[in-house]
């Protein structure tokens, strides 16, 4: 008995051993950025907002130790020049890759919250994947919370970049982001517009069982980017933003083109034209099956636009160059 | 060898609890942990890092530390009871559906979008604990056989209703959009919320349950014989097995409400305890009870430790580690007679 106790003992010891030495020391130096950093903070000194929770957000003055709990939210911090007020991500936040060297507050499967007080952050971005019971917690810690809804249209996507811009500061930058952006997206609706020509698209999110794979159903953000860069998505009749197609259903829609958003899974194109019953598909015959970085089209960031350029370009290449 | 079940299984509950409190994703030196406790003796105000690491301590190790605590508690000492009511080994706090119940009551309040206030914020755990008292209600009135509730009628009453609100759990999961990981996390007991509320909130629940369970220990050595002796004996059987079935699921459905469905110590905690410490349920509920509590709270140290920061849901860990530590206990077991 007293052994199994002692080898209990020794267990929790090692794993206090293990336990990783992060310090909870807010460095002084990071919070007093140089003053070029922050614009108009003078101008506006408190900053108001209501969140996609509804509730009312206050900060005294432009944020300047942000803790992102999204990768989307990290790609819009990063893409206003705000990436250096950035003092901690969630582990899926892996672009860009100097968001890599910023500590982890957890993920997915559970966000620390030790972690994330001991970053001492003047705001937490959460968005739409973390749960209201989350941000319910951090408030109760005493955090500034603003929680940012997912967008489901270009237009709501830029209007998260401007909000993301007051909370840090960053409004100059932001608007020049948006108008590169709106000026990318009409050049692809100009060159889409003329086409009288749609290539019918399948868009692969997850093949784990080939006989009724996952593909993007109507108001996501790959139907619309796909429809906006003249595509024609197979998916868009079925229920749900994920939905499931049977390979039948699939069949008869006979896509010109397939799309592997699942590729960093390990998808190729000779994988797929092996799957039984695949072959028939036109877009297999003819090996139009492309590999796709599916994070341009799941992260409803400011790279969506660089996903509508991707998927124009392998809709119409005679178009685009 | 002398057994002292109670200084033994004290002093683990007393090394986890340290354990829990020193050990966490932002290391707190043993020295700064004495000078915190200290500075609370003589009132003093704390200077950076204790400030925060103060902050760390009151706000979220030693609430999460109280709540993981008391849910094994629940776990443990209600899988006693619900063995000893079932004379059944591989029964646990969720045979009769508590689990399941909540399970869909909590998926259910997800599918909801509920407003950001006190009451949409609780809806999630009052959903799952209102799920899992109202299963526990339909599976005992559809067991019930005049004034007798039949076990094997019980037992079987609770598999088919559990497959019954499992399948539209999985339903409602596959249905949703966004939702799908924070039903995952809750369903493999990775929830966890901040703050004092839960702890408090559930704590008059399990003080009437538990309670009773403890109380239940004389009981439930009669039932051990038999209904028909236990009667002759003077117990009143039907009576006593309701009240302590609904003491146990009480507890546990204010367990889960908040912590998620933790798989496994209401199964194996009591089963080991009887294996140390021998069957007598006067001794085994409270054993259960605190072995619960230590076992779950290991359980939680190591859910928190070996990917931090990211947490794991800590009934994965509780089946990872419980099973094989449990397999290697009943290998050496030398009463092989135990039940």
């Amino acid at each position: 008995m007293f052994r199994k106790l002692l080898f209990a003992l020794l267990v929790g010891l090692l794993l206090a051993g293990c336990g990783p030495a992060l310090t909870a020391t807010p460095s002084p130096v990071a919070t007093q950025l140089p003053a070029t950093a922050v614009p108009s903070a003078s101008v506006n000194p408190s900053i108001s907002l209501t969140d996609g929770l509804n509730r009312s957000v206050t900060l005294a003055s432009p944020a300047q130790r942000v803790v992102s709990l999204a990768p989307s939210n990290t790609e819009i911090l990063f893409s206003i020049d705000a990436g250096r007020q950035v003092v901690g991500r969630d582990e899926t936040s892996d672009y860009p890759s100097e968001a890599l060297s910023l500590p982890t507050v957890g993920g997915y499967s559970g966000y620390n919250l030790e972690a994330i007080v001991a970053l001492h952050p003047d705001l937490v971005l959460a968005g739409g994947v973390n749960t209201p019971e989350l941000v319910a917690s951090l408030e109760q810690l005493g955090l500034t919370v603003y929680y940012l809804p997912n967008p489901s249209t270009l237009e709501e996507m830029y209007a998260n970049l401007d909000t993301v811009a007051g909370l840090t500061g960053h409004e100059t930058e932001s608007a020049a982001l948006v108008s590169s952006l709106k000026l990318r997206v009409a050049a692809v609706d100009a060159a889409i517009a003329p086409l009288s020509y749609g290539p019918t698209v399948y868009y692969e999110l997850d093949a784990t069982d080939p006989t009724k794979p996952y593909t993007a159903g109507p108001g996501s953000f790959v139907d619309l980017l796909i429809s906006r860069a003249g595509g024609i998505n197979v998916g868009a009749s079925l229920q749900g933003q994920w939905a499931q197609i049977s390979l039948e259903q699939l069949v008869v829609a006979n896509p010109a083109i397939i799309i592997l958003g699942d590729s960093a899974y390990g998808e190729t194109s000779q994988k797929v034209a092996a799957r039984p019953g695949w072959g028939t598909l036109a877009a297999v015959q003819s090996g139009q099956m492309f590999p796709f970085d599916d994070n341009l089209v799941s992260r409803p960031g400011p790279r969506l636009v660089d996903g509508l350029e991707a998927l124009a370009k392998l809709l119409h290449p005679g178009v685009f160059k | 060898m002398r057994i002292r079940p109670y200084f033994y299984t004290l002093s683990f509950l007393c090394v986890t609890v340290v354990l829990s409190i020193a050990i966490g994703s932002v290391f707190i030196p043993l020295t700064d942990l004495g000078r915190i406790l200290l500075g609370w003796l003589n009132r003093e105000p704390f200077t950076e890092p204790l400030k925060t690491f103060a902050f760390i301590l009151t706000d979220i190790r030693l609430p999460r530390t109280a709540l993981i605590l008391l849910t094994g508690a629940a776990l443990g000492g209600s899988g006693a009871a619900y063995q000893g009511l079932f004379r059944n080994p591989l029964a646990d706090p969720y045979l009769i559906g508590v689990a399941s119940g909540a399970g869909l009551g909590a998926v259910l309040a997800m599918s909801i979008k509920w407003s950001y206030s006190f009451w949409g914020l609780l809806a999630v755990p009052v959903a799952a604990f209102l799920g899992a008292l109202l299963t526990v209600f339909l599976v005992y009135t559809l067991a019930r056989v005049g004034k007798t509730i039949p076990t094997t009628n019980l037992i079987l009453a609770g598999v088919a209703f559990g497959s019954f609100a499992t399948a539209l759990t999985t339903y409602l999961m596959l249905r949703s959009t966004g939702e799908l990981h924070r039903a995952i996390a809750w369903l493999s007991g990775g929830s966890s919320q901040a703050g004092w509320e839960p702890v408090l909130a559930i704590l008059p629940f399990l003080a009437i349950g538990l309670g009773v369970l403890l109380l239940s220990g004389n009981a439930l050595n009669l039932l051990q014989f038999g209904d028909d002796q236990a009667q002759q004996m003077g117990l009143p059987v039907t009576r006593t097995r309701t009240l302590i079935l609904l003491a146990a699921s009480l507890a546990t459905a204010a367990a889960v409400s908040f912590s998620g469905i933790i798989g496994f110590i209401g199964l194996i905690v009591p089963h080991v305890m009887r294996l140390w410490f021998g069957a007598d349920y006067r001794r085994l509920l409270p054993l259960s009870l605190i072995g619960g509590a230590s076992s779950l709270m290991l359980a939680d140290i190591i859910a928190r430790s070996v990917m931090a920061p990211q947490e794991l849901p800590v009934g994965i860990v509780t089946a990872l580690v419980g099973a094989p530590f449990f397999l290697w206990v009943l290998r050496r077991a030398k009463n092989q007679g135990f039940w």
